[in-house]
């Protein structure tokens, strides 16, 4: 992997600089992939618009939208200095559980389900901002808690600190995301230094909780696509249906692709939620076997590039924080694309960037922009 | 790279290296960096199993799923009259359809309420439709046919609030001559499972249609023409984004023109239909033939029914209706019913007698008020005899008791030879659905039925046409057409000629030699003067005193049960013909010579259902039938025969 720093033998020179310092240590990489990511979902959405991508409203220019306002915050996210998030720790955890608690009480959904609260022309689901405000609050707990981090007390709390989000995530219900919390609390335990006996123990508590969950927490559907993941065929009609749809999305693709906008599993809606859950089975199909490794190798620099971030970072919390970010992305290239692929059962978890919708675009701009905002921050004299 | 981050960026790193706590941690971000690796490569491998190993295979399943098979419908043949007239139209019409896999069973009832109401068919009738095919839910069912077009547009509009409802435009048989040829044309209908069992290997389509009666059923085959293929692209919905390309194109089907000519089937109902309405009558039959072909020129059974109905998909209530109205509309009594041939029939016993030896032209037969056997009488129909009389007499008279003679004398197997010779008891092969054979007695007949032998006195009611003989119209008719023609029993002819769907001729219908009847040419000349002398002598009335020559023989059939009075009910037959050039010569006043010939091109037959009227209803049906068809100037009409009195059997 190059490097793409830019200018990095100038950068330290003018490091004691406070004001152009932190630009000047700006982490190129790390916005560039994101970005290049997030320009890949951008034609998915174009090739999804059915035929009229230009159209006011078509998902191709609400993504255009939503990209621009997701830059916009990036750069304030970056601009700000992270350090007064440590300040903001707990306001911002309760502003975290209040967006939860309102999810619950006016969210909308399909099927039951309360997922997005509507503010004014836009919906927004907060459960995707949640993964970010939940990093930002345990990266500041383990950042605390230098020291004592092979402490069972501290994997505890970790854990406790972020049972309150799962559970309302949980119920709404959205076991994906949940799912995803438990990734982040992993991740950042892990990397942060936490003892791995108490991390394994966890693990095996976890384990221990599927029959428990099976039995009293998941919802029919959701057991019903847990069921159809193992044997598509019991339901192909229904959840088994968008199981081998995409693989026959992604297999026709073949090395090539379809070329865009001509994939047929995609144009004729055999493949389902195309431009959001599936969407990389329309990119497999259209841009090929060439095109999901050229996806696959963004999101591995990426997260590559997140992890020399949280290395390079001084303060425990911008490693915490570069650590949670970066399981939360694996975790969910892992489940999204490996659903698409068959081998994961059918969840909602997005592919972070590249599928479409608001929420989720911006939530990890915000938490790439802190993690610029760490990175930027890390040369500074008066550390 | 990588190294140097792990060892410390002495640039980022203000020189001091990396803080001692990530220094300890190296370890777990290479297991973070490895289980990173380890994800993205497993994606990786399976990206590349399905698409590059697999991918032929999925290509193939995508291909399955997007391209469909579909039949395309050949444009159903058309049916003309004999004179170029058509009969029936392929119109386009709106359908509506309804895939049971496709409504969810939650919804249905919602749904069937809704298209009861738009469609104002009862519920019942669109359940039925939609269990009629339970085996097939992924087919699409008929639910109405024929449907206005702005019902249509209502229901595609709502088709989110009609799940698995589909309307479709199809084309629609219109027969612009409703009731006048419906028992000849039949109608076209749904294909139902029975139909599938019977025709399934033409290729049908579950939705189809078929023809049902008339020769729209008999001649299915040719009219249908063969289905093409298409191949089509569908989306996830199964609707059809564009055509691919056809595999193999629709052949039209082929276009029948009928015997029929619509003009002489307008003049036969109208006589019919007068005659119907003067005396109340409920159902009755007309007929006209050419002798020469067996042609079918006129087929009228009264009451008819519209056929537009069934073609448009008829109502339970509607086809109820039609099953409960009196003179059972849907039946073409020509064919179906068995009906006794009464004096009529008198030919056979007439003929058969002739060519048996039994009498000759100059016998004389001595007529009474009756025959006894036993201590049973059997009656002439006046109850006083006609004192002697020959054949021509007797035939003339109708004499009861002159025919009693005579079948005695035949006997009942010999009789029942001579009348299957004149193809009674047997279907005449007439390409209309439903025909029956007729019942034709004989003493095997009798044993096999009853276990006991014709009796002496049940002869003699053969020989009348009465007793258990029993036939449908035809075939009095075609008996009269073969005596008529010197003695050819030809098959009745409903279709001449089939055409291409440019109009030429495919196939030309040869007239249909049943057999040659073992007559010899003087007996049967003998029962045409006979059958002369039925009119000459007014046993016809005034039908004599029209300017051509009409030469047959009347019947007075009693059917049922005897009323208080002990009168039975009776119906009324007229069979005869005209010959070629029907006009009256003074050279000939009385016409014999015309009937002695064959040549003629008209024979005609009235059968009036029920009748009981003062003089022979049938007679003058045809009288008036013969001057509408020539074109008579004169009206012989006579509105005291058709006065209700039931003078018969006192």
């Amino acid at each position: 992997m190059g490097t793409m720093r830019v200018q990095p033998a100038r950068a330290g020179a003018l490091g004691a600089r406070p004001s152009s310092g932190t630009w000047s240590h700006f982490d190129l990489q790390l916005a560039l992939y994101a970005l290049a990511l997030a320009v890949i979902g951008l034609l998915m959405a174009y090739t999804s618009s059915g035929g009229t991508p230009l159209e006011a409203g078509s998902i191709f220019t609400r993504g255009l939208m939503w990209l621009a306002i997701a830059i916009v915050m990036f750069t304030v996210a970056a601009t700000i200095d992270y350090r007064w998030l440590k300040t903001l720790a707990w306001p911002v955890y309760l502003v975290n559980l209040g967006l939860l608690v309102l999810t619950l009480a006016t969210g909308s959904g399909v099927g039951g389900v309360s997922r997005w609260v509507t503010i004014g022309p836009v919906q927004f689901q907060f459960s995707e901002l949640a993964k970010i405000l939940m990093a930002v609050v345990l990266a500041n707990y383990l950042a605390g808690r230098q020291g004592q981090l092979k402490s069972l007390a501290t994997t505890l709390g970790a854990f406790l600190l972020v049972l309150p989000a799962l559970a309302l995530v949980l119920v709404q219900p959205d076991l994906g995301t949940s799912l995803v919390f438990g990734a982040i609390v992993f991740g950042s335990l892990f990397l942060s230094g936490a003892g791995l006996r108490w991390l394994l123990l966890a693990a095996a508590g976890v384990l221990a909780m599927v029959p428990v969950a099976w039995a009293y927490i998941l919802e029919d559907y959701q057991k019903r696509r847990l069921i159809s993941f193992l044997d598509p065929s019991a339901d192909p009609q229904n959840s088994g249906y968008q199981l081998i749809q995409s693989q026959i999305a992604v297999g026709s693709g073949g090395l090539f692709g379809k070329g865009l906008t001509n994939g047929s599993q995609t144009q004729l809606d055999y493949l389902p939620v195309s431009a959001t859950d599936f969407v990389a089975a329309t990119l497999a199909e259209e841009l090929g076997f060439v095109g999901g490794v050229v996806l696959l190798l963004l999101f591995a620099m990426l997260l590559w590039r997140i992890l020399v971030v949280g290395w390079r970072a001084r303060d425990p919390f911008g490693s915490a924080f570069a650590a949670a970010i970066a399981s939360m992305l694996l975790f969910q290239l892992m489940v999204n694309f490996g659903m698409v692929l068959g081998v994961m059962p059918v969840t909602g978890i997005p592919l972070p960037f590249v599928t479409h919708g608001g929420a989720s675009l911006t939530s990890y701009a915000i938490g790439l922009g802190i993690l610029q905002s760490v990175a930027m921050r890390q040369g500074r004299p008066d550390w | 790279m990588a190294s140097r981050a792990w060892n410390g960026d002495p640039v980022n790193g203000m020189s001091l290296g990396e803080p001692a706590r990530q220094v300890r941690l190296w370890p777990r971000f290479i297991v973070f960096a490895l289980i990173i690796a380890l994800v993205v490569a497993t994606l990786g491998l399976r990206l590349f199993t399905l698409q590059v190993v697999s991918g032929g295979y999925y290509a193939g399943l995508a291909r399955e799923n997007r391209i469909r098979l579909q039949p395309v419908r050949a444009p159903r043949g058309l049916i003309f009259d004999r004179t170029g007239r058509q009969l029936v139209d392929n119109v386009a019409t709106f359908a509506v359809k309804a895939r049971p896999a496709d409504m969810p069973l939650s919804q249905r009832p919602a749904v069937i309420e809704r298209l009861a109401t738009l469609l104002d068919i009862s519920a019942a009738d669109i359940t039925e439709a939609l269990d009629r095919a339970a085996a097939n839910r992924f087919d699409l069912a008929n639910v109405a046919r024929g449907v206005p077009e702005e019902i249509a547009l209502i229901i595609r509009e709502e088709h989110l609030e009609l799940p698995g409802v589909e309307v479709i435009v199809e084309p629609q048989r219109e027969y612009p001559y409703g009731g006048l040829v419906a028992h000849i044309l039949g109608f076209t209908g749904a294909v139902t499972p029975d139909d599938l069992a019977r025709v399934g290997s033409l290729g049908y389509l579950h939705d189809d249609t078929v023809g049902k009666q008339g020769v729209e059923a008999t001649f299915e085959e040719v009219l249908r023409g063969d289905y093409g293929v298409e191949q089509i692209e569908v989306d996830a919905r199964g609707e059809a984004i564009r055509l691919l390309r056809t595999l193999q194109p629709a052949e039209p089907g082929n276009s029948l023109e009928l015997s029929i000519d619509v003009d002489i089937q307008r003049d036969a109902e109208t006589a019919l239909r007068w005659a119907m309405d003067r005396i109340g009558l409920e159902q009755g039959v007309i007929m006209a033939m050419n002798p020469q072909t067996g042609e079918v020129l006129a087929m009228v059974s009264l009451p008819s029914y519209d056929n537009n109905l069934f073609a448009r998909g008829i109502s339970t209530a509607d086809y109820q209706a039609l099953l409960d109205a009196p003179g059972a509309p849907l039946r073409n009594h020509a064919i179906v019913d068995h009906v006794p041939p009464g004096s009529t029939y008198k030919l056979v016993a007439g003929a058969g007698g002739l060519q048996d030896g039994i009498l000759t032209d100059r016998t004389i037969l001595q007529t009474r008020a009756y025959l006894s056997i036993g201590s049973t009488k059997y009656w002439d129909w006046n109850r006083q005899g006609f004192g002697p009389l020959n054949i021509y007499d007797g035939f003339g008279r109708s004499s009861d008791t002159f025919f009693f003679q005579i079948a005695g004398e035949l006997g009942i197997d010999r009789l029942a030879h001579w009348g299957s010779q004149f193809g009674f008891g047997q279907r005449t092969g007439i390409d209309l659905p439903g025909e029956v054979p007729g019942i034709l007695p004989t003493n095997d007949w009798k044993m096999s039925l009853m276990n006991e032998p014709i009796y002496p006195g049940e002869v003699y009611q053969a020989g009348i046409g009465q007793g258990y003989n029993s036939f449908p119209p035809i075939q009095v008719l075609n008996a009269f057409a073969a005596l008529a023609n010197g003695g050819r029993l030809l098959k009745p002819q409903i279709v001449r000629r089939i055409l291409g769907p440019n109009g030429e001729v495919v196939d030309e219908i040869e007239p249909q030699l049943i057999r040659q009847l073992p007559f010899d040419a003087d007996v049967l000349r003998t029962m045409r003067r006979a059958a002369r002398r039925v009119v000459t002598i007014r046993q016809t009335y005034n039908l004599v005193d029209l300017p051509i020559v009409v030469a047959g023989k009347t019947g007075t059939a009693e059917f049922g049960v005897r009323d208080a009075k002990g009168r039975l009910p009776y119906h009324s037959w007229f069979a005869g013909f005209v010959p070629k050039d029907p006009w009256k010569k003074d050279s000939d006043p009385n016409g014999v010579e015309a009937v002695s010939r064959t040549d003629s091109e008209l024979a005609v037959l009235a059968f009036a259902y029920d009748s009981r009227t003062t003089g022979n209803a049938a007679t003058e049906i045809v009288k008036y039938f013969l001057q509408l068809h020539y074109d008579l100037d004169v009206d012989l009409r006579q509105d005291w025969i058709l006065e209700r009195d039931n003078f018969y059997g006192q």
